[in-house]
């Protein structure tokens, strides 16, 4: 599914370097479901924004299916995170004067579908992760696990091959992040999804079947 | 898709309504109409002014005595006139004419008259038309008969007579009868002397006589030579009658010329207020859009995430400028039809639109979203995904 290639990422601010990340290797199979854990500011969020094409690295190279990722081809990117990546984030990231279903479809409206198509998909997936009844709502409108549900919903419905979660549980209450986490194992199993979770919460790394540990930047098991 | 979606959000974004974003609109509104006003106020003048020389003709100047401290006693003389069109091929007819200020009372109401002296030849150069009675002829030398004007007429009517035809008043010393009553004519396009509409009309040699005046201008037909042609035969007639004489020519095309030299500075006045308010309501959508891309960071990011090319976000924003900018378009030229409107009813002109100013109204207001909304959605565009995200 992707190949990590010894990748460093080093945040210049001002005189000092930050080296954030230090030489990451990594290689994850299709339909593997990986937790990331480690301690804070170790470069999980780093390294996830990285697998999900949202910052560039500073050296090292990164495959997705085969293909070596150029960044300098916006069009490309944008491509490869609309049809290839959900993303999942720990606050959600909703856009708060859109309704439930519209945040859902926001995907799909950059592959140039049809509004009525959109709104029907957006519905389906509502019903998967179970808030269809609050489609019309606004984000505001709903708890912290409606709105994480919307935002899961939003990440599946491009049929992603890859789902990428930062701590999306971290907001919730244990019962709801253990329902959220159900989702993601069904997901996972029955539509062979790969799916990376970051988390601090070691019973949440348990349900994966692979787990990697950040520390300082790099992979310590 | 996107597209739709592009405009629902941004009239959502502007239903939001803020003050700045009000703010930026008067100056797009201002600006449209004037642009909308300027070129449809323009229409009208230029529709009234071709109607009016159509309506004259274009064979018809106005030779005036251009005053000169030196030649005083260079005067023109009735007989001359009237025998230029014997002298010339190009002078079809002459009608020379006196007019001068007065005011006329009559139970107690005042209205301001020219006091005229013509010729007969003075009705069909003028394309005038009788209500009733007759026009003044070459038979009332020295007579004190009079025809009317329509509004002099109305002003009669209205206070009580009737039939104003046969009536007698005095002026001075002098009774006058009145023999005929004209129709409503217009200024010619400034051709037709004096306000007709407004004159008590006698024959020329009585108002010499009145008046103790001296003719200042005769109106003339002409063939259709070149004006300087005509200009030439004119002056080298009165060179021989009466020396010194200086002589000013005023031609329905210099006329023309004349009207579009003021339209051109009414239009570049507009233009001027036009441009003006619309850069500054530029500026202003600018600015709002600026704002909006700062509140707006996150979202941006988001979408980003999801698969939003920069130039999916570019256009997302131009669309937003353009939108507002197009509300302003809309309810400026609403305003500019009103102010054309207004004007053309206060100078009892037709009201015209052309199809073409509203499409320019709308190109322009279009064309300022793109131009002032391109910096801000530039920079929305190049915003770094994650450094919007953890806005
Ligand atoms: N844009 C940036 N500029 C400078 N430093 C940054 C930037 N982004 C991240 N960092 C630094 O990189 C380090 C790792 O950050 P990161 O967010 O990846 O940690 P994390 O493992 O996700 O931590 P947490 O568990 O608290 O979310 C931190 O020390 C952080 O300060
Ligand atoms: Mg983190």
């Amino acid at each position: 599914m992707l190949n990590i290639v010894e990748i460093h990422k080093t945040y210049q601010i001002g005189p000092t370097e930050i080296k954030v990340l230090r030489g990451i290797t990594l290689t994850v199979e299709k339909g593997e479901m990986l937790a990331i854990i480690g301690p804070s500011g170790s470069g999980k969020s780093t390294l996830m924004n990285m697998i999900g094409l949202l910052e560039q690295p500073t050296s090292g190279s990164y495959f997705i299916e085969g293909k070596k990722i150029s960044y300098d081809n916006d069009r490309e990117l944008s491509k490869i995170r609309n049809q290839k990546i959900g993303f999942v984030f720990q606050s959600y990231h909703l856009l708060p004067r859109l309704t439930a279903m519209d945040n859902v479809g926001i995907p799909l409206v950059y592959r140039d579908m049809k509004e009525k198509e959109i709104k029907e998909r957006a519905k389906e997936y509502l019903k998967k992760v179970e808030v269809e009844d609050r489609a019309q709502h606004k984000p505001n409108e709903l708890s912290g696990g409606q709105q994480q549900r919307v935002a899961i919903a939003r990440a599946l419905i491009g049929d992603p091959a890859l789902v990428l979660a930062d701590e999306p549980t971290g907001a919730l209450d244990s019962r709801t992040g253990q329902e959220i986490m159900s989702l993601f194992k069904r997901l996972n199993e029955e539509e062979d999804i790969t799916i990376i979770i970051i988390t601090h919460d070691p019973k949440i790394a348990l349900q994966c079947k692979r787990k990697v540990e950040l520390k300082d930047g790099v992979i310590v098991g | 898709m996107i597209i739709k979606a592009n405009i629902k959000e941004a009239l959502r974004s502007l239903l939001t309504g803020k003050q700045r974003t009000i703010l930026a609109l008067i100056g797009i509104v201002i600006g449209i109409a004037s642009v909308i006003g300027m070129i449809s106020i323009g229409t009208i003048v230029q529709h009234e002014a071709l109607r009016q020389f159509e309506d004259m003709g274009v064979d018809i100047l106005t030779v005036r005595k251009e005053f000169d401290e030196k030649n005083k006693a260079a005067k023109f003389k009735l007989s001359d006139i009237l025998e230029l069109k014997n002298y010339s091929p190009i002078i079809l007819e002459v009608a020379p004419y006196i007019s001068s200020g007065t005011t006329f009372s009559y139970g107690g109401k005042t209205m301001y008259i020219d006091m005229m002296g013509v010729t007969e030849s003075f009705f069909d150069l003028n394309k005038l038309n009788l209500q009733g009675g007759r026009f003044i002829s070459d038979l009332d030398e020295h007579r004190f008969f009079c025809v009317i004007g329509s509004e002099i007429a109305q002003f009669l009517r209205k206070a009580g007579f009737e039939n104003p035809l046969g009536q007698q008043f005095a002026s001075g010393e002098r009774i006058y009868t009145i023999v005929g009553i004209l129709k409503a004519i217009s200024e010619g396009g400034g051709i037709r002397p004096g306000n007709i509409n407004m004159s008590v009309i006698t024959h020329i040699t009585t108002a010499v006589r009145v008046q103790e005046g001296e003719i200042e201008s005769f109106m003339a037909r002409v063939g259709p030579q070149s004006p300087s042609q005509i200009k030439a035969e004119i002056q080298n007639y009165f060179s021989k009658k009466a020396k010194g004489l200086n002589l000013k020519l005023r031609t329905a095309e210099e006329l023309i010329a004349q009207m579009e030299k003021q339209m051109q500075l009414f239009t570049l006045l507009l233009g001027a207020i036009g441009s003006i308010s619309l850069i500054v309501g530029g500026i202003g959508v600018m600015n709002v859009m600026l704002i909006s891309v700062a509140e707006r960071r996150k979202e941006i990011g988001i979408r980003r995430a999801l698969g939003a090319q920069r130039f999916d976000i570019q256009s997302q924003f131009i669309m937003e400028s353009v939108v507002l900018c197009l509300v302003g378009g809309f309810i400026g030229i609403g305003l500019g039809i009103v102010i054309s409107y207004v004007f053309s009813y206060f100078v009892k002109w037709e009201f015209m639109m052309s199809k073409s100013a509203i499409m320019l109204g709308v190109g322009v207001a279009t064309a300022v979203g793109v131009f002032f909304g391109f910096y801000p959605s530039r920079s929305a565009a190049r915003l770094d995904p994650i450094a919007a995200l953890r806005s």
